[in-house]
């Protein structure tokens, strides 16, 4: 059984405008121990995936369908106290976007991270002030450091105290929101590094949500691309790298620059859709450059090619 | 002999460290963040030249003051000829229609009161290069077909927030080459743009550069697009260039220990590529009154006595490939 099934799920905002169909009948898998990139371009609804799976979605955003199997629990049908006390932080928890501005600037990080684990665990402070201090030691800071604020840490430090904080209760699965996209280059390498060794020692599962492919690449062993709300394709991260069959996929990966080699970068024409009046059929026709008559009436249904999946006419 | 367009010679921009009354009293020293300390390259017409860091090197600072958008605390700036120092603010201004510059955030960068009309064609007003109407317009429309905003009826009475960044990042290289510049900063001019729009703008800068005769000093954290967009390169740490050369020689055959770190760190977008990661420790430190000789010492793997003493100066390790390290001296 996987430990997280997402199956048809919906997430709208209800604007004044009428709904902004964020997440639109997304449907996927994690088994244990996966890393799964979730990958796409700002408003994909990559972030309101993610929250929707911790029913943290802000106003109006809404679940309008859709099963979360988590664990044997639907997570669509628990109250929210039952999903503060038995789900978010403790089985799953979630490092936020921009977390290295997400300390508490006036309380000592170790005192923010206590508060994590005496809100979810029985225990006293001096329990929790150790444990924050274990906690500490196993990413790599001086225990010491517990006892500083937030702005005597540097950006590197404060990152890894987020994912200190995000493991306190030892949880299951690890939501991370653009884990590295505000650090500098080797910073953003040394704290790679540390979520693949947490994930092995920790036997953790990670969903790792970005826009930058050669982030997947580095850490991820699945891959889901979502464009406008909807999944294009899911799969292994070295199938879809190296066969991609959506054209969305194939553009993006066409786009993205190595350091290793030089080539042509390919832009996809266009921008993407708005969302309040995402394009009838699939919602990539627009800018597909295999556009069929079909593509602008019906949309595409997820099939299995080749051990992964894909939602496009052209198969 | 080479042509070149800038010549930059051992440039400081310092900034002083403001302190309160009683520790000025208290203590003598003066205080300065080293933002660029003693820096110099040379930049072939023509070429897209790329300045490469990590956040605090100094990169945007060294961008800026090679145009005098920050007056140099010392130094020398060739350009085209002329020493950019010598100016007085007259001699400077008219000496602006020449570089410009694009900046990094085109949600910030533009006025969100003032049309497209009026943002492409203020650089015209403030240098006074025409008096008839018809032909500013003419001008602006043009300059918008030229970034690919076309037709440019459809842009130029709309304001920025009915566009989307990478249109808006087309505003800003619009207004940039509205006075037809032959150089042009461009400072991280992609980084805030989605994957699929940055090769847009990219390709765009490449072709202007054909079609005008543009020299690009690209200001980027990005290896993997400089690589891709620069035809040679600085890599800087801490206010001071660490090594210099075609961006094949850097990347293919770096020298400087900091230079093959941050190579070794940049993530591949290829999950079968070999990982062989030697992630060195630490983060960059703070550029206020650094101790003297290499800065990058107290976190390079091959640190030895002498680097704690003297800068190391520039060495040519290969034709055109310079690396400020004492490995090589």
């Amino acid at each position: 059984m996987p430990l997280l099934s997402v199956e048809n799920l919906k997430a709208y905002f209800f604007t004044m405008k009428g709904p902004v169909k964020a997440v639109d009948d997304v449907t996927f898998s994690l088994e244990r121990g996966d890393v799964l990139g979730l990958a796409g371009e700002s408003g994909c609804g990559k972030t309101t995936t993610a929250l929707a799976i911790l029913k943290l979605l802000p106003e109006p955003g809404r679940i309008v369908n859709g099963r979360i199997i988590f664990d044997g629990m639907d997570l669509v049908k628990l109250s929210e106290e039952e999903m503060r006390r038995k789900v978010r932080w403790k089985r799953i928890s979630l490092i936020f976007q921009g977390a290295m501005n997400a300390l508490n600037p006036v309380f000592k990080v170790g005192d923010q991270i206590a508060e994590a684990i005496m809100l979810h665990e029985d225990v006293t402070k001096e329990e929790a002030l150790e444990r924050a201090a274990e906690l500490f030691e196993m990413i790599g800071i001086e225990k010491s450091m517990i006892n500083r604020y937030p702005f005597e840490l540097s950006g590197g430090m404060r990152q890894r105290a987020m994912i200190a904080m995000a493991l306190a209760c030892r949880p299951d699965l690890v939501i991370s929101d653009e884990p590295t996209t505000a650090l500098d280059v080797i910073v953003q390498a040394q704290v790679l590094k540390l979520m693949t060794k947490l994930k092995d020692e920790l036997n953790l599962s990670f969903i790792v949500i970005t826009h930058d492919l050669s982030v997947i690449a580095e850490v991820c062993n699945k891959v889901a691309i979502m464009y406008a709300g909807k999944l294009a394709e899911i799969g292994d991260v070295v199938t879809i790298f190296k066969k991609p069959m959506h054209p969305y996929t194939q553009g993006l990966i066409g786009a993205f620059p190595s350091v290793k080699e030089k080539k042509e970068l390919i832009s996809i024409p266009g921008y993407p859709p708005d969302l309040l009046n995402p394009p009838k059929g699939c919602r990539f026709h627009p800018r597909c450059k295999y556009a069929m008559d079909i593509c602008k009436k019906e949309e595409p249904e997820m099939k299995i090619i080749e051990g992964h999946r894909v939602a496009c006419h052209l198969y | 002999m080479e042509d070149y367009i800038l010549q930059v010679e051992n440039l400081r921009k310092w900034y002083p460290i403001r302190r309160g009354f009683l520790a000025s009293l208290l203590s003598k020293e003066e205080l300065y963040i080293k933002a660029v300390d003693g820096v110099s390259f040379k930049v072939r017409r023509k070429e897209i030249f790329g300045l490469i860091g990590e956040s605090g090197c100094g990169k945007t600072t060294l961008g800026k003051t090679v145009i005098r958008l920050y007056e140099p605390t010392a130094g020398k700036i060739l350009f085209n000829g002329v020493e950019l120092t010598a100016l007085n603010q007259k001699e400077l201004k008219e000496m602006r229609k020449k570089m410009q510059i694009i900046y990094q955030d085109p949600y910030e960068s533009l006025n969100p009161r003032m049309s497209i009309y009026d943002i492409v064609s203020e650089p015209l007003k403030v240098h006074k290069i025409t008096d008839d109407p018809a032909e500013e317009e003419e001008i602006v429309r043009t300059t918008l077909e030229r970034v690919e905003l076309r037709p440019a009826e459809d842009f130029m009475y709309r304001y920025p927030h009915e566009l989307s960044g990478g249109q808006r990042q087309r505003v800003a290289i619009a207004r940039a080459i509205v006075l037809n510049p032959i150089f042009l900063v461009a400072d991280e001019p992609v980084s805030m743009l989605d994957v699929s729009i940055r090769s847009g703008i990219l390709r765009l800068m490449l072709d202007l550069r054909e079609k005008y005769n543009i020299t690009y000093l690209f200001i980027t954290h990005d290896l993997a697009i400089a690589r891709n967009i620069a035809d040679r390169g600085m890599i800087m740490y801490l206010g001071k260039m660490a090594e210099l050369g075609t961006m094949d020689q850097i990347v293919e055959n770096p020298q400087h220990p900091y230079t093959k770190a941050l190579i070794a760190a940049v993530p591949v977008p290829d999950p079968t590529a070999e990982r062989t990661k030697v992630v060195i420790g630490g983060e960059v430190p703070s550029p206020v009154n650094p101790p003297p000789g290499c800065r990058f010492r107290k976190r390079c793997p091959h640190a030895m006595e002498i680097c704690g003493k003297k800068d190391p100066e520039p060495v040519e390790v290969e034709k055109g490939h310079y690396v400020a390290c004492f490995l090589y001296a």
